[in-house]
């Protein structure tokens, strides 16, 4: 056997190791008699038909047989809760809030290999490719050392768990054990995977073997998201519990304990909310090293890595507003006091929090956008016309994060003659933000379209209808989405949430149609000139970096506004929270404790960076790409 | 092109020359009224309006050879925001949204003047020329900033920390999120699965999309659906329970919510905040009907922590009115205001 066939089968056999490590949990989660709901039911019948306890699940309304115990009564003390001479719930929130930073961040790095890797191996320029897997190579390193954090982080939270909150992680731990058992051999095979992933790289680089190797990263990635949906179905239970009965007994069915009502709003929202983290955060550091550059060539490749990290963050948080409008919905379906409580109550300063770190996102990609025509010629036939999109942007951006209930003085209040603001008011309901960030997200399609075509000029023959088409095409979307926010005013609530469909399929077509239609009149266009990577202005830099912090600050907030939201509940409105802590912080303490995380975040991650760069490969590019063919041109744009 | 551009700029400069009128007291806010309805569409519209203006004179001064200089370009334009604000929109908006607008068009006036690199370091030019102090009138300059600006911080700082009478800010929940289920006159109501009885088709059975139909029209004057007038006697089932609502709400609550169920009735201006105005989007028609059951049955007294300061007189209506005549003047409600209680499927 040559040594070519020799690693070849190797490859292969690394590749039905991961898969069997798939499949290796999926197989130990077969029901067995001691878990399953079928076989007990059926031996206690058959023993004793009186000893079967029936209970009715609260969310599915199904019978089932009592299985487990039923939710703790707690109270406080040692007992439940035990305590340093510190509130225990913030010890958990920092310990829970630094694990899911990184979770996420190495939940989201190895689908960002999956792609830079697949497009290095789809680009027929060789240069482009190598740079491509180069780039893919250096995201699954600084990954790897946050992987080893992330597990760490895990095991801290589990022993705070453990610790502070011990009748109900036992609870809680009671009702999914073969679900975190399923979980641990997941993280084992995860881990296995991202390693054999990671060591075959220079093994694995070329032709069939390459393949392989990519179909690794996919395997890795499947594992990890269904990881990360395990997690989730905690969360989820916590929420909106399903399959235990009003006592929070468990009924012996286990996918009713996972498939609760926010379980799968919640997986896709947090897909989505990873990726977009992810490549903030990776920006975030092309940024930093552009800014510390020394060279052209660092500064080129640092621009590059950072464009690149950015387009495909930012093309996840373009979808991000439409999943979290249908967590919401979800959430208001499913109990209207905790949707009030969200959008309407104790948390909507929050949300309004929220809203501006979202226009705060949407505001830093196009301004990153704008400054990155700055390095090619031609584009400035597109800059004298940034100051509308400001105003279109920010018009947009005022009307999301009005609140529907305003701070003010007693004495405001009488001036305006009410609690509603007759003209300001109306921006704060549903309607028209749903009209606000809809403006955003197309400004932001427009942007990236002139983007897109900043040093270029389309020779078709019908390029000047196509230009044509596409300016009425954006008029009417933007004509469509207000008329709607307008229209939503005048129909009944339930028809109103539907109109968001129309809408985001308004920007959705500006998003797919435009970028198809732009790229065929793109296609051989004349170029005015290249790209000159590296030649941007360093307020871009400092606009990655705002995304990537706003992402983390937000990311923060959205999780403590999703847990707060269960008020004095361990699990809503089955165990209740019997702690000295059961009440809702303000929103200042509130404030704090994100940014402490923030920043603790930030500060341990620059570490990791730091633990990436010692053994960094350094493989420049030129500064200034010749275009067409060699340069370090981004799939898909340029 | 030439054209338009004057067009504009006399648009901007008429505009300009209102705001200023309105700033000294000169021409009330209302003279351009903000028509009822079309009010938060009109305000982003005559900003559009604005903008366009400025761009008229803009492109006419420059034709002229007189063009602003960029960076009074950008420090007017967020002057005149914050003016606009201010001064033009009625009535009065609070401090705090104020204080949120302007910072974001600060923001949008900063990604404005430095979206380029030659309009940057235009706009740069000015303040650059200041902190080098190379001509006299720089220099002056420079040292006029020196001493004004450590005063104007210490003036700041002195405001904020002197003590006020004036009353604090309340962060007030309006709709604080109601309990899962409420009991009145001894019947347990859980208000995610509750029903009005009284929403009903001719065959008795509930049916919102039926009476959908009945309801006022919303519009600029509000008109009753043909066939469909609630006082006419031969109307029964569902109108008839609308006409015993509205009895019933001319009998207790129109005198606080007023006639119109704005929320000006008789008494309303003796109360601060002034009752709800159910005419408003942001009131009935976001909510559950099961919602405003529960509000109106347990008043003022009845709302729950997060409603504090709890800034609401409403009695608890469950001591003065029977179940059946809360859910026939919630029905009357919806019914005069022409919106739609708020469902799920």
């Amino acid at each position: 056997m040559g040594p070519v066939t020799r690693k070849k089968v190797f490859s292969i056999m690394a590749l039905c190791a991961m898969i069997s490590l798939l499949l290796l949990p999926i197989i130990v989660s077969i029901p067995s008699p001691a878990i399953g709901a079928d076989a007990p039911a059926a031996d206690a019948a058959k023993k004793d038909e009186a000893k079967v306890e029936k209970g009715r699940d609260v969310y599915y309304k199904t019978e089932g047989i009592v299985v487990g115990a039923p939710a703790p009564k707690t109270t406080d003390g040692p007992k439940d809760y035990p305590r340093y001479n510190f509130e225990s719930r913030v010890l958990l929130w920092f310990a829970n809030q630094q694990h899911l930073y990184y979770g996420s961040f190495v939940l989201a790095v190895p689908i960002f290999c999956m792609i830079i890797e697949f497009m290095g191996v789809v680009t027929k320029d060789k240069a482009l490719a190598k740079k491509y897997d180069q780039l893919a190579y250096d995201f699954i390193k600084i990954s790897l050392t946050a992987y080893s954090l992330t597990a760490i982080l895990g095991g801290i939270l589990i022993f705070t768990f453990l610790t502070l909150y011990p009748a109900f992680f036992g609870y809680l731990s009671s009702i999914f054990r073969p679900v975190m058992h399923i979980y641990a051999l997941m993280f084992v095979a995860e881990s296995g995977t991202l390693y054999i992933y990671y060591y075959g790289w220079d093994k694995m680089k070329e032709g069939f073997l390459k393949w392989i190797h990519l179909s690794m990263s996919v395997i890795l990635n499947i594992i990890g998201t269904l990881l990360m949906f395990l997690a989730n179905s905690w969360i989820g239970f916590m929420m909106s519990p399903a399959g235990v009965d009003e006592q929070g007994r468990f009924l012996g069915n286990i996918w009713h304990v996972i498939h609760t009502a926010l379980w799968n709003p919640l997986n896709v929202h947090r897909i989505l909310g990873n990726m977009a983290f992810g490549g903030g955060v990776v920006a975030a550091y092309a940024a930093y090293r552009f800014l510390a550059s020394k060279t052209d060539e660092d500064r080129a490749h640092y621009d590059w890595m950072g464009y690149i990290a950015m387009a495909l963050g930012v093309a996840f948080l373009i979808p991000l507003p439409f999943a979290g409008y249908w967590l919401m919905r979800e959430v208001y379906a499913y109990r209207q006091q905790m949707g009030i409580t969200l959008m309407g109550g104790l948390l909507a300063w929050l949300f309004i929090i929220q809203a501006t770190m979202i226009g705060i996102l949407f505001l830093s990609t196009n301004y990153y956008l704008w400054q990155a025509m700055g390095r090619m010629r031609g584009a400035e036939k597109y800059q004298r016309y940034i100051k509308y999109l400001v105003f279109i942007l920010c018009c947009g951006y005022l009307v999301f994060i009005t609140p529907h209930t305003m701070v003010m003085t007693p004495a405001e209040l009488k001036a305006m003659g009410g609690q509603q603001h007759p003209v300001l008011g109306n921006y704060g309901v549903m309607s028209a933000k749903n009209g606000g960030i809809n403006v955003i997200i197309t400004t932001t399609v427009l942007s990236f379209v002139w983007y897109m075509r900043g040093n270029k000029v389309s020779t078709l023959s019908w390029a000047k209808f196509g230009n044509i088409f596409m300016g009425v095409f954006f008029f009417f979307a933007y004509v469509n989405i207000i008329w709607l926010a307008i229209y939503g005013y005048y129909i009944p609530a339930n028809v109103r949430v539907g109109l968001s469909v129309p809408q985001v399929a308004t920007t959705l077509s500006c998003l797919f149609f435009m970028f198809a239609l732009n790229s065929v009149m793109m296609k051989g266009a004349k170029q005015m000139g290249p790209i000159e990577w590296g030649k941007i202005s360093v307020r871009s830099q400092y606009a990655l970096i705002m995304l990537a912090t706003a992402f983390t600050w937000m990311m923060g907030l959205m999780g403590y506004i999703r847990s707060s939201v269960r008020l004095f509940w361990h699990v809503n409105e089955i165990m209740r929270d019997n702690s000295p802590w059961a009440y809702t912080h303000t929103v200042g303490f509130a404030a704090n404790m994100i940014s402490f995380n923030v920043l603790f975040f930030w500060v341990s991650i620059l570490f990791v960076f730091w633990l990436g760069s010692l053994a960094a490969k350094k493989v420049p590019v030129s500064a200034t790409a010749t275009a067409p063919g060699g340069a370090p041109q981004p799939a898909g744009s340029h | 092109m030439k054209g338009l551009m004057t067009v504009g700029a006399a648009v901007g400069a008429i505009g300009l020359l209102l705001l200023v009128g309105m700033i000294f007291d000169i021409v009330p806010s209302n003279t351009v009224r903000l028509v009822e309805g079309y009010m938060p569409m009109q305000m982003l519209f005559e900003l559009a309006c604005f903008v366009a203006g400025f761009t008229g004179l803009s492109y006419t001064l420059n034709a002229m050879g007189k063009g602003i200089p960029r960076f009074v370009q950008g420090v007017a334009f967020w002057a005149f925001i914050l003016l606009y604000l201010k001064f033009r929109v009625y009535p009065p908006i609070p401090f705090s949204v104020r204080a949120m607008y302007g910072t974001v068009s600060l923001v949008a006036v900063f990604m404005w003047m430095s979206a380029n690199e030659e309009d940057w370091k235009k706009f740069k030019q000015p303040i650059m020329n200041v902190l080098d102090a190379q001509s006299g009138r720089t220099r002056l300059l420079r040292t006029a900033y020196l001493i004004l600006l450590p005063i104007l911080i210490g003036g700041f700082s002195y405001n904020a920390m002197k003590p006020k009478s004036e009353e604090p800010i309340e962060l007030r929940t309006v709709h604080p999120a109601p309990p899962a289920s409420t009991k009145v006159h001894g019947k347990t109501y859980v208000l995610q699965t509750s029903q009005n009885p009284y929403r009903v088709n001719p065959e008795g059975k509930y049916d919102q999309e039926y009476s959908n139909k009945l309801i006022v029209e919303q519009s600029m004057g509000r008109l009753m659906a043909p066939n469909a007038n609630p006082w006419d006697d031969k109307n029964q089932g569902y109108l008839k329970y609308v006409r015993e609502g509205g009895e019933i709400f001319f009998q207790n609550c129109h005198f606080c919510h007023g006639d119109n169920l704005n929320g000006r009735g008789l008494h309303a201006f003796a109360f601060n905040p002034i009752p709800a105005n159910f005419t408003d989007p942001g009131t009935i028609a976001q909510l559950q009907e099961t919602f405003i059951f529960w509000r109106v049955s347990k008043g003022g007294i009845g709302l729950p922590n997060e409603g504090f300061p709890w800034a609401s007189v409403m009695p608890p209506w469950e001591q003065h009115l029977t179940v059946d005549e809360i859910w026939k003047v919630i029905l009357f409600e919806y019914w005069h205001t022409g919106y739609y209680p708020r469902t799920w499927d």
